[in-house]
């Protein structure tokens, strides 16, 4: 043991550095834990595979009682805008919604026993279809139509308007096997082609037809002039982004379907994430309080020790060492244990979140043992520069 | 270094006092050569240990200057000090300064560890030489203040050194200790072509002092 070392230990408080390293390691593994359940938990929130599925986003201008009630271009979209939306942090990509300008009426039947109603189409680009898209073509020479409803429809039919009329309960394809004649008119043209419902969607509810059709209907009945779109599809990047409510309500959007709790659950995390961090770090703060202060202690009663090895020739740096490097294995010690800690409390709160979401994938552990690590070294730095600055006093007196 | 000068110094304590005791030290030009051995008498009170706190650099609390050659001491920085202290000046302080919870070995080999200007057999030739030999592994607690005296003297001599300052260091030891003291200190001072300050409030060791200043 060295001599210097042998001198320097006089004094210490065994029960003072227990009291910081509990203290501080309490501190650290709540600072830890946090960080860890908060890279752990956000990935539910994110990606298809998360509890929140759904980065699709369908958002038109709110309408208010102020809106005129004639004029659809203050509802549309205009090009600005729409960059705008795209250049956003969230936003995959953006696609607009094109309507049918024109007269649609479908009708289905046997023999001579027709049904029909009018209707309109819409259309999204291909991209966002969250159907098969096999027969997602329109061919003018061959007349058919491909069309998806909304999975919602065929629920209301089956379980509301098929249970009370006592009416046998469809399925998918037995839709699909439905011939419809769909009557388009428009610009003195009058002409019925055939329908066929290729599949359904869950993300767009409305009656959906290939952007290729809209195209050459519009071109052939419209009957009135193209305006910007009044809904639009968004395929976002991150839906726990905070920046996307706080857009919506910046920019007065209404959503179809209100797609932003994720957004908000990551947001409430994040608070609360923040707020346990925040404990722990006040703790932390407090236990590095205790620490210099029993340093200070230490070095104010082995003062004239230090002094007499200044007196000798020692140089505050080696004067200092011994006192660092307690403080400094301290807080690597600490570091060590919260680490372990907080991965134990990790592998209990981990079974409980694979219970409630069984796909999903655990967060990295590399960024909350950097954080835990750049604390630490915070934490030792301050202190190393604290005493070598007590020592200096001493050197200067 | 060479030369210490010290001019116009003057112990804050004794600034403003209207009738000062007569000094050949206090408020002159005095010049410290190397090679040199010069007895600084004094009485009790009058600032003798102060002046070799001034001198190592220990304490500031003075009025003039004090030169190392042609620099300010007041201009070092700490690390220069204690590469002095490794290096130039050696001080034997009046309280010793000893740790009292390391043998007196160890207390040796704390300085001489830093140095590295000693064999061990050499230290322990002084040790057999002042008559400590056989108190080597004591606590420095338990040793009486002449034997005490004996190791600060050894510890002062583990450094190479330009000025060895000896603040009453034979003030608890009898004559024939004194004397052999005496011999140990000449002969290493003139072994480095160092100088030697022995200050005394009476008894002093039988040298012969190049020049004696009164306090």
């Amino acid at each position: 043991m060295s001599l210097v070392w042998k001198l320097l230990r006089q004094h210490i408080s065994a029960p003072q550095l227990l009291g910081f390293f509990m203290a501080n390691m309490l501190g650290l593994t709540i600072v830890l834990v946090a960080v860890q359940m908060y890279n752990d938990i956000v990935p539910a929130f994110r990606g298809d595979d998360g509890v929140l599925q759904g980065t699709y986003l369908i958002v038109s201008k709110h309408i208010s009682a102020a809106s005129p009630l004639t004029d659809n271009s203050s509802q549309g979209f205009t090009d600005e805008e729409i960059a705008d939306l795209s250049r956003q942090s969230f936003v995959a990509r953006v696609g607009a919604f094109t309507p049918s300008r024109y007269r649609v009426a479908a009708s289905i039947g046997m023999g001579s026993q027709r049904v029909g109603t009018d209707m309109f189409f819409e259309a999204v680009p291909d991209g966002f279809v969250d159907a098969d898209l096999s027969a997602w073509r329109f061919d003018p020479s061959r007349g058919e139509i491909p069309i998806i409803l909304p999975r919602s429809y065929l629920a209301i039919y089956n379980f509301g308007f098929a249970e009370s009329q006592a009416l046998p309960k469809l399925s998918e394809g037995v839709v699909s096997m439905v011939q419809m004649d769909i009557r388009l008119r428009g610009r003195g043209l009058d002409e019925t082609l055939r329908g066929r419902v290729v599949g359904f969607s869950t993300r767009l509810n409305t009656i959906l037809v290939p952007e290729s059709f809209i195209s050459w209907s519009n071109d052939r009945y419209a009957t009135e002039p193209a305006s910007p779109p009044t809904r639009l599809i968004l395929e976002l990047s991150n839906p726990t982004d905070a920046a996307l409510p706080a857009y919506v309500s910046e920019h007065h959007l209404d959503l179809e379907n209100d797609r932003l709790e994720a957004s908000r659950a990551t947001t409430m995390l994040r608070i609360v994430a923040g707020v346990v961090a925040g404990v722990g770090l006040l703790i932390s703060a407090l236990a590095l309080y205790i620490l210099m202060l029993s340093i200070y202690l230490l070095v104010e009663k082995n003062t004239l020790k230090l002094q007499n090895l200044l007196l000798l020739g020692y140089s505050a740096t080696r004067v200092s060492l011994p006192y660092q490097l307690l403080a400094v294995g301290m807080n690597l010690a600490v570091m060590c244990l919260a680490v372990v800690l907080t991965l134990v409390v990790r592998s209990r709160y981990l079974d409980l979140l694979w219970q409630a979401f069984p796909r999903l994938q655990e967060g990295a552990v590399m960024p909350t043992i950097a954080a835990g690590l750049a604390l630490t070294i915070g934490v030792a730095v301050v202190n190393a520069i604290a005493i070598r600055r007590k020592i200096d006093a001493l050197n200067a007196a | 270094m060479d030369t210490i000068i010290l001019d116009n110094v003057l112990p804050r304590v004794f600034a403003g006092i209207a009738e000062p005791r007569p000094s050949e030290v206090w408020s002159r030009r005095v010049e410290l050569h190397r090679g040199h051995t010069y007895l600084i008498e004094a009485a009790s009170g009058t600032g003798k240990s102060s002046l070799c706190s001034f001198i190592v650099g220990l304490r500031r609390d003075y009025e003039g200057r004090i030169l190392f050659d042609s620099t300010d001491i007041s201009t070092f920085k700490p690390s220069h000090w204690a590469a002095l202290r490794r290096t130039s000046i050696s001080i034997l302080p009046q309280e010793l300064r000893l740790f009292p919870e390391l043998t007196a070995w160890e207390n040796v080999c704390i300085k001489n560890q830093l140095t590295g200007c000693q064999s061990p057999q050499r230290i322990a030739e002084w040790f057999e030489r002042l008559g400590i030999a056989d108190r080597r592994d004591t606590l420095v607690a338990r040793m009486s203040w002449g034997q005490q005296q004996r190791v600060a003297l050894v510890r002062a001599l583990c450094q190479p050194f330009d000025v060895l300052l000896a603040d009453e260091p034979i003030s608890h030891l009898d004559d024939d200790n004194a004397s052999i003291m005496a011999g140990l200190l000449t002969e290493e001072a003139r072994r480095q072509g160092a100088t030697l300050v022995i200050t005394s409030i009476g008894k002093h060791m039988s040298l012969p002092y190049d020049q004696i200043l009164h306090l």
